[in-house]
């Protein structure tokens, strides 16, 4: 055993600060420029590096305060796109769903100055962090490409693109989201094929998160996915995708989510504790990585905090159960 | 032939005017407006709903259920034995429904949507249907059940609720109740179950046309027939399908054919639209197909929902006149 076990870390989003919002309303009203935007940005990327190392995580994120939605930053940065009317996702939630309205192109790279930015505040890794190929597609509109599968391999090559810089630019860890895998079960191989051009070559640890969905549709046909480590909700469905290991044993590193992120309450200490266990039956302790189960943006800056905490001090508790040393 | 639609219609529209419901529920929420005030925003935009909707030559319209957070949300508000649970993406849509979790036996008075169906009656001018959700896509999205040992003894004890609901829309005056129930088609290896759970529905004596949507029902048409159903809905465009040439088991009956994708902004042409019915027609005779989104317009922006109704009437158009 060496204290290279059980680290913890998140999935990618946090909230943003109130002042955050506020500038961000008045920037789409014209009325804050966007280098004061950038700079308010920059302000709460350092609150939550610092936060994160406060708590004790151990693979740390940018927080992700200069996106709005998942698809629709990438979306707004890549040639072919355009921006598409309001669609409700769900109650009173609704966002822009954006258009693939031509030939998918990468002008210039997307994340990399943030990621430069919030690894240059700290020491420990920091994740590159990308949204699939696969998602991309399936939270769009395509008008463009003939087929579902044409769309999704022009959206890899711009990807990976994103992806080869951001590793030059040191990320050890890419994790490329890809939520809407499970959308369509008969396309997984869609998905697996799309990815495969994402990361072929790349030296980073690669990462895919996966959440609220049906992933038993696509176990275990997901285990082909050409990453390292699949980052998977389980707190939120009580762990029954585990179930789905005994049959096919689980081959990549999991990323384990022990924290609902969907709701108020603060999970036991022993709760979280538990979750762990409960993935050790199936992936050794150098291969688990607990986190909650998905972006934290719609906590608050404390629920946030206490969710990560439980993880870290959960993770804690079980290291020191294995014999672990604890590190510092 | 006629034009009809399925399912929600946006709720709200991209125009400075058009956000009434979202500011008004965010309102709520602050505690700034009444339950009343609230309701008067949801009957506004149910009354511009009908309105849009007649004013694109929609022969047979629905409410635009306005009111309507998922497919279950009024059922599993309103029904004894019923709660709401986690969220979960909608089938392949980027959506999100809260999955009913069943506490005990289900049970209700049928009345759940009884008055907003009045308020739509006084409203329209053209034939009004009603909506239901489907026993099978209930009962197969049920996170937790506490009160049925199988899918088959939940599935038929939600078809008997949703029995008591139809009466009550019957009893309120709809003519037509769409079933809304994608689970057929996602689960065809349930099909015999879910002709079980309409012959319970069907004893409610109103018309009931079945509505399964997002999946091809190129496996089932022979099955689909044989429901106790006056129509039945069938979506050609969301996944490959070859329905089209498969229909001969629906001689005579009526199907509803989901022509326009109510998934995708890519506008289909006047002609797509008109040679899909007209093929359909062919086989079950123009009397017998109406022309319909392929489910919910509400997937769509509003701008492109409004230009959706327009090729699916104007290509209903075209056909009834190659048809003529």
């Amino acid at each position: 055993m060496t204290s290279e076990i059980l680290l913890t870390t998140t999935v990618g989003s946090f909230g943003k600060p109130e002042y955050l919002q506020k500038a961000r309303n008045q920037f789409a009203r014209g009325k804050v420029s966007r280098e004061e935007l950038t700079k308010l940005e920059r302000q709460a990327t350092r609150e939550w590096i610092e936060r994160q190392e406060q708590v004790g995580l151990d693979i740390l994120v940018d927080g992700e305060m200069y996106r709005g939605d998942m698809v629709a930053y990438f979306a707004d940065l890549l040639e072919g796109y355009r921006e598409g009317g309001l669609v409700r996702s769900y109650g009173n939630r609704y966002y822009h769903k954006p258009i693939i309205a031509g030939k998918i192109r990468r002008p210039r790279p997307m994340t990399v100055e943030w990621f430069e930015y919030a690894q240059s505040l700290t020491d420990k890794p920091v994740k590159g962090m990308l949204t699939g190929p696969y998602t991309m597609l399936d939270w769009s509109f395509n008008e463009a490409y003939p087929t579902r599968r044409d769309a999704a391999l022009a959206l890899a090559e711009a990807i990976r693109e994103e992806a080869e810089d951001l590793e030059r630019a040191g990320a050890t860890y890419i994790q490329i989201d890809e939520p809407a895998i499970h959308a369509r079960p008969e396309e997984i191989g869609i998905a697996i094929e799309a990815m495969g051009i994402v990361t072929r070559g790349l030296k980073a640890k690669t990462v895919s998160h996966i959440c609220y969905g049906d992933f038993a549709a696509i176990y275990p046909a997901v285990l082909d996915l050409p990453v390292d480590q699949l980052d998977l909700a389980m707190s939120n469905y009580e762990y029954r995708w585990l179930r789905l290991f005994d049959e096919h044993p689980f081959t990549k590193e999991l990323a384990i989510g022990i924290v609902d992120v969907h709701k108020h309450e603060l999970e036991s200490l022993e709760e979280a504790a538990e979750g762990i266990r409960k993935g050790l039956k199936y992936v050794s302790a150098d291969k688990l990585f607990p986190h909650p189960d998905c972006g934290l943006k719609t906590r608050t800056v404390e629920e946030t905090i206490d969710k990560c905490r439980v993880v870290v001090e959960a993770a804690k508790k079980v290291r020191a159960e294995l014999g672990a040393k604890v590190p510092a | 032939m006629k034009t009809t639609v399925i399912g929600a219609f946006p709720k709200i529209s991209d125009d400075p005017g058009g956000q009434e419901i979202r500011r008004a529920l965010h309102r709520f929420d602050r505690g700034e407006i009444d339950a009343g005030a609230l309701d008067q925003v949801f009957d506004g935009a149910t009354r511009a709903a009908i309105a849009e909707l007649e004013a694109a030559g929609i022969d047979v319209i629905n409410d635009g259920q306005i009111r309507w957070d998922d497919l279950f949300a009024a059922f599993a508000r309103s029904w004894e034995g019923v709660s709401r649970g986690p969220l979960e993406r909608f089938y392949d849509n980027n959506t999100y429904f809260r999955q009913p979790i069943i506490e005990r036996a289900v049970a209700t008075g049928g009345r759940t949507l009884v008055r907003d169906f009045e308020l739509a009656k006084q409203t329209a001018t053209k034939q009004l249907k009603a909506a239901v959700c489907g026993p099978l896509s209930f009962a197969t999205l049920t996170a937790e059940d506490k009160a049925y040992r199988t899918l088959e003894q939940r599935t038929l004890a939600v078809a008997d609720a949703l029995a008591a609901e139809i009466r009550g829309l019957g009893a309120a005056g709809a003519t037509l109740v769409d079933v809304e129930d994608p689970a057929i088609v996602a689960r065809p290896d349930l099909i015999s179950l879910a002709r079980e759970a309409y012959d319970r529905m069907a004893k409610a004596n109103v018309p009931l046309a079945v509505q399964p949507y997002f999946f091809p029902a190129d496996g089932i048409l022979a099955e689909l027939a044989s429901f106790p159903v006056a129509q039945l809905g069938i979506d050609i465009r969301s996944r490959h399908s070859d329905a089209l040439a498969r229909l001969e088991p629906l001689r005579a009956r009526t199907v509803v054919l989901g022509v326009v994708d109510a998934r995708n902004t890519r506008l289909e042409s006047e002609g797509e639209v008109a040679s899909a019915l007209e093929a359909a027609a062919r086989v079950i005779g123009p009397d017998h197909v109406w022309a319909a989104p392929t489910t919910g317009l509400e997937y769509l922006p509003h701008d492109v929902a409004t230009k959706k109704l327009a090729v699916l009437v104007k290509g209903a158009r075209a056909a009834m006149g190659v048809l003529a």
